[in-house]
């Protein structure tokens, strides 16, 4: 699993907000055009993104596998057709560009996700989205990030259990609806504690932010972010 | 640094507790895409995330239970491992599951729309009416297929109809069964609404 790993890359450096920006600019691009020559550049871009966050392609494939299964599958499903001659390669070089651009956009979404602590991304949000919105917001995925692991235990637990009480023999709605209502009853539980802390501590609209700053190297890559963006009317 | 000079404006008790449930419910929902068996033949593997957002918008309402699939999908785009499989990122919002992403959040707000008829008032699910339950349920289903496979056709430029055989066909079954129990929580009437 790709996540986030401490280092000193160009990628590393920059302003979360910068990475964002060029994400959001590159899927913009790559979903405005299919041609092979915009595809070309397009990898470019990404494999630059891939160095710049030090993530080795062979790595970013592996993370991804599940996906490039289902992206094969799409020119596969276009090129059979129903009747004589079965077999319509043609018809599948659309499909198969489509997929090639939807795995560039991922491998770019790995370069931020490896370069980019949770703490920024949260800061990153609360600058961007003003007001109460934005705080519930930041605070609310830095608390995802939180209890993702703890939930993840509830529900192994929740299972092994029921294993243990052979209940994994039961039919299908039975161990879906146990394990729903065990790990909903769990997670509300935490939410209710949580609650209760963050009341104690104060939880206020208006908390000091961590410190976000642009620097000069931001510059080219906001330039990149806002070229990409608005290619497709090019 | 930016340091904050004016007074703390605490955030008053319902909110925080409405907020943790949601934060909460987001985080279940990346805990429920693990649990999923991945189909040799289908391009969306099958989870028990739908399930969630059923949950969602039975025991949080519209309002709420669209902002916790709305922290969950803003969790997975910047780097928390939640969307189906373990992936994360910006690239999966508009990737080929997008649309079902994106319905995730819609059908949540419609089922929370649809069974407690109010923005800010919620009802007991336990004692809502078997119709109204399915009715709602099979309304976010519909709407989360709509979403899902249009936008899977536009992503892999494929045609509609073999975009509803890869994308949509082999989920019924499983989606099904999600419903059920569904509606076989929300009787059981154990959950304490808020």
């Amino acid at each position: 699993m790709l996540t986030y790993e401490p280092d000193e890359t160009v990628a590393h450096r920059l302003d979360p907000r910068s990475k964002l920006a060029v994400q959001m600019g590159f899927a913009v691009a790559a979903l405005a055009r299919i041609s092979p020559r915009a595809l070309l550049a397009l990898s470019a871009v990404a494999a630059v993104a891939l160095l710049a966050a030090r993530v080795s392609l062979a790595r970013a494939l592996y993370a991804y596998r599940f996906a490039l299964v289902v992206l094969a599958i799409a020119p596969v499903v276009s090129a059979v057709t129903l009747g004589s001659p079965w077999i319509d390669p043609a018809a599948a070089v659309t499909p198969a560009l489509a997929s090639y651009r939807v795995l560039l956009i991922l491998l770019v979404s790995a370069a931020y996700v490896r370069s980019t602590p949770v703490r920024d991304s949260r800061a990153a949000i609360q600058r961007t989205v003003p007001g109460k919105a934005g705080q519930l917001l930041g605070t609310g995925v830095a608390l995802v990030f939180r209890f993702l692991p703890v939930l993840l235990a509830d529900v192994r637990t929740i299972r092994e259990a029921v294993a243990a009480r052979l209940g994994d023999e039961r039919g299908p709605v039975e161990r879906a609806s146990r394990l729903g209502v065990l790990g909903l009853s769990r997670a509300f539980a935490r939410a209710d504690r949580l609650s209760l802390a963050l009341q104690a501590r104060c939880f206020s609209w208006n908390p000091t932010l961590p410190a976000l700053a642009f620097s000069r190297l931001d510059a080219p890559v906001l330039a990149l972010a806002a070229g990409l963006a608005v290619s497709p009317l090019l | 640094m930016a340091t904050e000079r004016n007074s703390v404006e605490l955030v008053d008790a319902d909110t925080v507790g409405l907020f943790a449930r949601a934060a909460l419910l987001a985080a279940l929902m990346g805990a429920a895409s693990y649990v999923s068996i991945p189909l040799p033949f289908s391009p969306v593997p099958v989870t028990l995330q739908v399930l969630v957002v059923y949950l969602a918008g039975l025991y949080l309402g519209p309002l709420w239970g669209g902002a916790s699939i709305g922290l969950f999908l803003a969790a997975g785009a910047v780097g928390a491992p939640v969307f189906a499989e373990g992936k994360a990122g910006v690239g999966v919002l508009v990737g080929y599951t997008g649309g079902y992403l994106l319905g995730y959040l819609l059908g949540a707000v419609l089922v929370g729309l649809l069974v407690h008829r109010s923005l800010d008032r919620l009802r007991d699910p336990a004692e809502t009416s078997l119709p109204v339950l399915v009715g709602s349920l099979v309304a976010a289903l519909v709407l989360i297929y709509a979403l899902g496979v249009v936008w899977f056709a536009h992503v892999q430029q494929v045609e509609l109809a073999a975009a509803i055989g890869v994308a949509i066909v082999p989920f019924i079954p499983g989606d099904i069964l999600k419903i059920v129990t569904t509606i076989a929580i929300a009787k059981r009437g154990v959950i304490d609404p808020v």
